[in-house]
């Protein structure tokens, strides 16, 4: 049976190479609090964002400078978007989704594919959470806006726009209950009910392929230690 | 200072009723707070603290980032109401600042800051209240606190502290115990291998007495370390507004 | 910070537009409220005060001390805010900035100014020793309108300390005289003005997103303690508004501290 695993729990008796793992040669350790599947793999259950390319994101100009746009992400560093990346001019505090363009080892950020987002404000979930507020094929974000009749736009580092039209009230309440209970079995049937219930007509769960792209693969697909980044130099640095 | 009390009655057992290795009755909750990334509590005895944890975040100032990793910075801070006697005064005392900087030491083995170069991970420990152990209580509600913000750790560490009073070695020592016994030993414990992440003594020990707490604290600590990993799961069970849960009732560690 | 306040100012002004807050409220409601009262042993009162996301934590210490020279024959009230670094990513460790300051000394006008504390009763040796009250807020989460859960815990700390036996001009700390008389209950209500509109009981958001913040406390019949907070312009008749229905508010706020 799945169960919640927390930091040094040992999840394997043997040395494995798992995402969000470590081991000391003998038993293979968790590194994070995370659910451990019946299929073996570890889902994160808090964490911040660990940006990679192509992830689409939302965030909001928060510095213009003279070659770019500074973009704040809720991440340690901020992302820039050259101006040579975009035919379109910003302002500070324009929302904006856009996909990274790169991410170096120190970790910078680049990004291009910038829009303007309009009307509406940024909410914030934990970024390990996304892929389930976005749902199969965007089953569950989908029927959040088709309840609120907002706009929404999902970011892989956690940040989402609703437009100010519609019920933001509700979407806000559907997003804490995803937030919550993200890590528990059944929960796109139960939000179907709830909305259906605030709503007082049908809320049904509607697989689209096209409202928004998210190429990325879930954070279980990654193996390899934790995260996916190219191994640094060390400096003689201790190995754990 | 008033006189001193007898610390083990004659029945053989502590002033407050406890056994000699027995722990003081322990809560801990995790995600306590709203703001902050991960948080936890920790009823401990009468001790009460918090501790709340930001990160990885942007480090400032500048030149306290490392290119290799996060740095990890732990503050441990004391309520001015939280002890039994006088108002206490603010701002970080020559003991806080010991504690910070060993407690803030034995994060940095567990946590994995490599994966986060240019960053800071920053600690916030408040005592609200105490009553003897707070730096064990303290580093219990960190270990939490960053396990429930999701940083990737080594190893979920918890503290406990044994110390000889009327020439017995025994285990958690409360505030009187500590203020009239003769040896306190406050020591954190990497869960999965028992290695030791912090230590401190104070007193007179003999050789075999110094091997006898270090044990008992072990044993103990690995106790506390289910209790920990408790919290974890069960804030993962409840939903909804999170109210500060300072009225929690600790219970007796088995 | 800069930028964000003029993102929320936006996005608050452009909701308020359509007559709704983000969080689906009515202008003038309140958050729920809950208020846990003598929750910690060491303090001689104490209590947490939680509104939305907001959670303030009040600590009541009490000692002896030397009068003020210029009131001998009066006990000392203090009160101090703690903006703990765990209670929002922007609270910084160090001394306690403006806004701290701030905080504790709208809290410590209305409790003194309301005379809900008889500080002529709390003399030991006349010009000599008297009884320091010590009111200590604890910032555990900014979840917007610090001042009026800064003030309910204030009041239910208060109404629930213990006075310790004063023995020889010491104080006992291990027995008790009975509780410290309160004999009013003093609430606030925040607002947060933006553009032509006022908010009560802002959210984090509307509170870095407003204009100015007013705070406007309440004794019976009477203000005892107001600040306008925050660089924008009110007009006296808002100003009459806003007390009017600050008394009508307050009878609300009574009942979580009664």
């Amino acid at each position: 049976m799945a169960r919640i695993v927390v930091p040094g729990e040992a999840v394997s008796e043997k040395p494995a190479k798992m995402a969000y793992t470590y081991s000391d040669g003998k038993k293979t350790y968790a590194t994070i609090i995370s659910m451990l599947t019946d299929e073996n793999k570890l889902i994160p259950l808090q964490g911040p964002y660990e940006p990679l390319k192509d992830d689409i994101i939302v965030g909001y100009v928060n510095d213009v400078r003279f070659a770019g746009y500074s973009i704040a992400l809720g991440a340690p560093n901020s992302a820039f978007l050259a101006s040579r990346n975009t035919r379109s001019t910003f302002e500070l505090g324009n929302i904006v989704m856009a996909r990274i363009e790169s991410v170096d080892e120190v970790g910078t950020i680049d990004i291009s594919e910038a829009k303007v987002l309009e009307n509406g404000r940024i909410e914030r979930i934990s970024p390990v959470k996304v892929p389930r507020l976005i749902g199969k094929k965007n089953s569950m974000i989908s029927m959040i806006a088709d309840a609120s009749q907002c706009k929404i736009v999902v970011g892989r580092n956690g940040f989402i726009f609703i437009t100010n039209d519609g019920d933001g009230a509700l979407a806000n309440e559907a997003i804490d209950i995803v937030e919550a209970q993200a890590h528990t079995p059944g929960l796109t049937d139960r939000m179907a009910d709830f909305l259906s219930k605030k709503c007082g007509r049908e809320i049904k769960p509607r697989p689209q392929e096209n409202m928004m792209e998210m190429p990325r693969s879930p954070p279980q697909r990654r193996e390899g230690g934790y995260g996916s980044r190219p191994p640094r130099r060390e400096h003689g640095r201790r190995k754990y | 200072m008033a006189e001193k009390p007898k610390l083990i009655k004659d029945d053989g057992k502590r002033l407050d009723g406890r056994e000699l290795d027995e722990l003081r009755p322990v809560a801990i909750k995790a995600r306590v707070l709203n703001n902050a990334d991960g948080s936890a509590l920790v009823i401990w005895g009468k001790n009460k603290i918090v501790a709340g944890v930001y990160g990885p975040r942007e480090c400032i100032p500048r030149h306290d980032q490392s290119p290799y990793r996060a740095v990890v910075r732990c503050r441990y801070n004391m309520a001015p109401f939280c002890s039994l006697e006088e108002h206490g005064r603010s701002g970080p005392s020559r003991r806080s600042q010991e504690l910070s900087k060993v407690i803030s030491e034995a994060f940095q083995n567990v946590i994995i800051a490599e994966n986060f170069p240019k960053t800071a991970i920053d600690v916030y420990i408040d005592v609200l209240q105490s009553d003897g152990g707070t730096r064990c209580a303290a580093l219990t509600a960190a270990a939490v606190a960053i396990a429930d913000a999701g940083i990737p750790c080594k190893d979920l560490i918890c503290a406990v502290a044994a110390g000889k009073i009327e020439g017995k070695i025994v285990l958690d020592l409360s505030k009187d115990e500590d203020n009239y016994g003769q040896s306190d030993n406050p020591i954190a414990f990497a869960s999965r291998n028992d290695d030791i992440l912090l230590y401190q003594m104070d007193g007179l020990l003999t050789r075999e007495e110094a091997a006898e707490a270090v044990e008992m604290a072990r044993v103990a600590a690995k106790k506390v370390h289910e209790l920990q990993k408790k919290a974890l799961q069960e804030s993962f069970e409840k939903s909804g507004r999170i109210i500060f849960p300072i009225d929690e009732k600790p219970q007796k560690v088995q | 910070m800069e930028v964000q306040k003029e993102l929320k100012h936006d996005v608050v002004s452009n909701l308020l537009s359509q007559g709704k807050r983000a969080d689906g409220r009515q202008k003038l409601q309140y958050r729920d409220i809950v208020i846990k009262k003598d929750v910690l042993e060491n303090a001689e009162g104490s209590a947490l005060c939680s509104i939305g996301k907001t959670q303030v934590l009040a600590g009541i210490k009490l000692d002896v001390a030397t009068p003020y020279a210029d009131r001998a024959d009066e006990g000392i009230l203090s009160t101090g805010a703690e903006f703990t670094p765990l209670g929002a990513p922007h609270f910084e460790p160090g001394p306690p900035r403006a806004e701290a300051i701030e905080l504790a000394r709208v809290v410590d006008r209305a409790v003194r100014s309301s005379e809900a504390i008889d500080l002529k009763k709390n003399v030991i040796t006349p010009g000599e020793k008297v009884l320091a009250i010590y009111i200590d807020l604890w910032v555990l989460d900014h979840g917007g309108n610090l001042f009026d859960a800064a003030l309910l815990a204030s009041m239910a700390a208060l109404k629930g300390t213990r006075m310790p036996k004063i023995e020889d001009g010491k104080l006992n700390r291990k027995e008790s005289s009975g509780m410290l008389e309160v004999s009013k209950d003093v609430v606030s209500c925040t607002f947060a003005k933006i553009g032509k509109d006022f908010l009560l009981d802002p959210s984090f958001s509307e509170e870095i997103g407003s204009d100015t913040m007013v705070i406007l406390a309440t004794a019976g019949e009477h203000l005892c303690s107001g600040q306008k907070s925050g660089k924008g312009e009110i007009s006296q008749k808002e100003l009459g508004e806003l007390i009017d229905i600050s008394f009508e508010k307050a009878k609300e706020l009574r009942r979580a501290i009664a």
